[in-house]
């Protein structure tokens, strides 16, 4: 049937630029990443720059899914996946806004050092590196399972930003003059604590898409 | 004005029978010689609500519709086992005349069929040879206004009904299909033949219609039996596949095989 041919050919189009779309996220928190461990304030720079790329990306792929829907009228497991693109593109875009704050995060605290260690903020930036990459990898494969395991890793995200908010707190009741920047540190801890349940909603998602049910992943 | 008690066991049934179904079916096969078209399809229709019955071509849906009011027995070598309950009373029960079945369970083809007579005549045929004595003019624009047709019509219903649109015809023998106050009306794939505009009349008909009939209805359509429909029916190979919600079998079907046929990939 011709149409369905066309049909599976754009849907592969589609997670072709999903999959650019979600490795572009994962490496502009990479690179604010980078730019937190080492103060690089160009590689934040690059990060910050590379998230218009992913605003960009957003809109195409909405667009493309948005005409699969008008001209092909998917029903079943094919809608389920057509509405999932929508959601995980709005998340992913929301990810790498906070990836994009991480980086100017970065470049403030590069210019100002933390006397403390910010490992909690690195080991949630790197867990959520895998996660987004396994949360599209899930939603490419069709692997509910794959995403119940990722959105189970939230937990370790929720644990270190707790861990972290109350050092930096600690931090800032024994340096009153330096309240400033303990409260942009708790802002950057919350932003990646926020990340990981964007991550968490994807793989809700990716269940929905796949086994046709709304779970909750977060509780 | 007191009603004479029905004599006709048939009549009798539908007077006094209470059901929890429309119409039901069981075991129900259909034949044409040796091949069986249907095969013991067992369900049940909800009163008051449209249902749809999908599936590719030669699936058995339409053999299966024209048999809830014994239409195929016009066609010769076609055998009808099994029941189909109205009321309770199987309407292929000996003693039942087909006539009254179809008084009950009408039905709108495909192809607009108007008689070659006027807009009212065509409304009126079916009451009076149900033996309707009422008003025939009340009757002509209730039926017409239920149709959603009173208004375009009433200044020619001595015209010809076949100077009408297409569109017009179809809702003209939705009209006609009403006129004998039936409770269930079959619908075989009515706006095939008919341009969008008119198809999304008849379908936003189909729920009004609702209020007073049960509506079973045979579409290839699969975009209008999600449109219109409480319930849809999967048929294939004459097999009963799946019967569901029509929201959630669109959305998420439990059957594979209804899975590949509404996305496409036979059929």
């Amino acid at each position: 049937m011709h149409s369905r041919i066309q049909f599976m050919e754009e849907l592969s189009r589609l997670h072709h630029d999903i999959l650019s779309m979600g490795t572009r996220v994962e490496e502009n928190l990479a690179k604010a990443l980078e730019a937190l461990r080492s103060g690089d304030a160009a590689l934040a720079d690059e990060a910050r720059a590379g998230d218009g790329a992913v605003d960009a990306m957003q809109v195409t792929i909405e667009d493309r899914a948005a005409v699969l829907i008008a001209t092909q009228q998917p029903v079943a497991g094919d809608l389920r996946e057509l509405v999932t693109v929508f959601k995980l593109t709005e998340h992913l875009e929301r990810i790498g806004d906070y990836a994009s704050h991480l980086a100017k995060a970065a470049k403030r605290l590069a210019k100002e050092p933390y006397p403390r260690s910010i490992s909690p903020l690195v080991a949630m930036a790197e867990l959520e590196i895998s996660m987004v990459r396994d949360a599209v990898a899930a939603f490419l494969n069709r692997d509910a399972e794959l995403a119940r395991a990722c959105a189970a890793r939230d937990d370790e995200v929720d644990a270190s930003h707790k861990a972290f908010l109350e050092e930096a707190l600690d931090f800032v009741r024994e340096n009153p003059d330096k309240a400033q920047q303990g409260m942009r540190l708790i802002r950057a801890s919350a932003w990646l604590e926020r990340l990981g349940d964007h991550v968490t909603n994807v793989c809700e998602a990716v269940v929905f898409m796949v086994e046709g049910r709304h779970v909750e992943l977060n509780e | 004005m007191k009603r004479e008690r029905a004599t006709d066991p048939f009549d009798l049934a539908v007077e006094t029978g209470e059901t929890s179904w429309a119409l039901e079916t069981k075991g129900m096969c259909v034949d044409y010689g040796a091949f069986r078209a249907v095969k013991d399809l067992t369900m049940g229709f909800e009163k008051r609500q449209v249902t749809a019955i999908i599936g590719p071509s030669g699936c058995g849906k339409s053999t299966a519709l024209r048999a809830f009011n014994r239409m195929n027995d016009l066609i010769p070598g076609c055998r009808t086992e099994g029941q189909v309950l109205f009321h309770g009373a199987d309407v292929y029960a000996p003693e039942v005349d087909p006539v009254k079945v179809r008084r009950w369970i009408g039905m709108v083809f495909q192809k607009p069929n108007p008689f070659p007579k006027s807009v009212r005549e065509n409304i009126l045929w079916g009451a009076r040879i149900n033996g309707y004595s009422g008003d025939e003019e009340e009757l002509v624009e209730g039926s017409l206004r239920q149709a959603a047709l009173w208004d375009e019509v009433k200044d020619k219903l001595d015209k010809s009904a076949l100077a009408l649109s297409g569109g017009q015809q179809q809702r003209l023998c939705i009209a006609r299909a009403v006129a004998v106050k039936p409770e269930i009306l079959l619908m075989d794939e009515p706006t095939s033949a008919l341009d969008p505009i008119s198809t999304s009349r008849i379908e936003d008909l189909l729920e009004e219609l609702k209020a007073r009939y049960t509506i079973i209805i045979v579409t290839h359509n699969m975009q209008q039996a999600a449109r219109v429909s409480d319930r849809t029916a999967f048929m294939l190979l004459g097999d009963l596949v799946e019967y569901a919600p029509t929201k959630e079998l669109f959305l998420n079907p439990k059957d594979g095989r209804t899975e590949n046929y509404i996305s496409g990939r036979f059929g």
